[in-house]
């Protein structure tokens, strides 16, 4: 019974994959936080906003790929409609937790904080369409490019999906304030 | 002459088969129904295959399907996440003080949540293998958790020495004192929380388990959401304490 086995650096090396992600993401959180966390309830939606993108992110990614294995799904054959149900559910279920953080936000200011500020709905679903519109599609594709490799794209996307979806993630908040 | 019975049997068995599979689109999604069973014996088709279909197939409404079964649970994972949110607004002068913190923030939250995906599901596989026995017991446990822990600290170790590198490089003033504190946080936090998830598996898994419940459905979203909701309390403690 090995100390260092393989599950040890296959854990240790998708960890520190992830890790790069989360870095970039807090230097721009730090780099921006005038701008950001400056705003009533910000830090109440940003854990929420970035774990929830992951979540549907990696849902999405895992039943796509169960499909491949099963041969359900084609890798060359994109619009099918268990893929375009996949894309439109991943999507709609990315709005809904969008407003839902933002109405928590909204009455955690309101009811704890005294604070009116409505615009903190607007922020994550903004941020929401703008970060699943990216992360959904890049994360199909990459599927089936993995799956076209011959990898099995379970033990590569979820830090990818990570990495990925943090940055996306506060970069799609910093294009929400801007429109706003 | 044989060959074109031959023929004929074939194309009969197939002609079976893609009407057993038609059976299988349309039963409703919620119903455990026997011709699962019967399709699984007789054309050694996996269950799990037979699942698929059965969610996803052309009879199933797939975007309905998707957003019903999230929907839930997904909805806990928020409240969770921005009632440990709370606890850093209450101290968020504080917190975008501390800027490798602020660096660290993202990293932390997705690695702790992560180390519980990990441990949760290395746990329920093992308790399907049937290899949660005595050796388990007496070396098995104790590798595992070390090995996690491990992991963790060398992990957290390498957030917190980024966080410090960049705060440094970007003129946030750094010193000795100021960076073991960093390191302290980033250290005990996750620390904590691995062995709170380790416990929140084992346990929890082993009472799934013998309820004859798959520990994978529930362990999963049970431990993500104990590391994002402690990650954010432990940190507030933390800063509060240090700083």
């Amino acid at each position: 019974m090995a100390f260092f086995d393989k599950d040890f650096t296959e854990i240790l090396g998708t960890q520190m994959f992830s890790i790069i992600g989360g870095i970039i993401a807090g230097t721009i959180l730090a780099i921006y936080e005038d701008n950001l966390l400056i705003i009533p309830g910000m830090l109440i939606m940003i854990p929420g906003f970035l774990e929830m993108r992951n979540n549907i992110a990696g849902s999405f990614s895992s039943r796509i790929t169960s499909g491949l294995f099963l041969h359900i799904i084609k890798p060359n054959r994109m619009k099918t409609k268990i893929i375009k149900g996949n894309i439109i559910a991943s999507f709609l279920l990315g709005i809904l937790v969008s407003i839902m953080l933002g109405l928590i936000a909204f009455t955690f200011n309101y009811y704890l904080m005294g604070l009116y500020y409505p615009t903190i709905i607007i922020i994550p679903l903004i941020a929401g369409i703008i970060s699943n519109g990216i992360e959904i599609p890049l994360t199909l594709v990459s599927i089936l490019y993995l799956f076209k490799k011959g990898h099995d794209p379970n033990n590569i996307i979820g830090p990818f999906i990570t990495a990925v979806g943090d940055v996306v993630g506060i970069l799609s908040l910093l294009v929400a304030l801007l429109i706003l | 002459m044989k060959e074109y019975y031959n023929h004929l049997w074939n194309y009969e068995k197939k002609r079976l088969f893609q009407k057993h599979i038609l059976n299988v689109t349309k039963i409703k999604r919620h119903k455990h129904h026997p011709i699962l069973n019967k399709v699984h014996t007789k054309y050694n088709i996996s269950k799990k295959t037979l699942f698929y279909i059965k969610e996803y197939g052309p009879h199933s409404h797939i975007i309905k399907v998707i957003i019903m079964e999230s929907i839930g649970i997904l909805a806990f994972a928020c409240l969770l996440s921005s009632l440990g949110g709370l606890a850093l607004e209450e101290i968020k002068v504080l917190f975008m003080e501390i800027m490798p913190l602020v660096i660290m923030f993202p990293t932390l939250n997705n690695m702790i949540g992560s180390y519980g995906t990990v441990i949760s599901s290395r746990f329920s596989t093992l308790l399907h293998q049937k290899k949660v026995d005595s050796e388990f017991w007496r070396k098995g446990l104790v590798k595992m958790f070390l090995q996690m822990f491990l992991i963790s600290m060398i992990t957290a170790a390498m957030s917190g020495g980024l966080a410090l590198l960049i705060s440094d490089y970007s003129g946030h003033g750094m010193n000795l004192e100021y960076s073991i504190k960093i390191m302290m946080i980033a250290l005990i936090d996750t620390g904590v929380l691995i062995t709170i998830l380790f416990l929140v598996s084992v346990i929890g898994g082993l009472i799934l388990f013998q309820n004859e419940e798959d520990p994978n459905n529930f362990l999963i979203p049970i431990t993500t959401s104990i590391a994002d909701f402690g990650n954010m309390i432990i940190l507030a403690v933390l800063m509060t304490l240090f700083f």
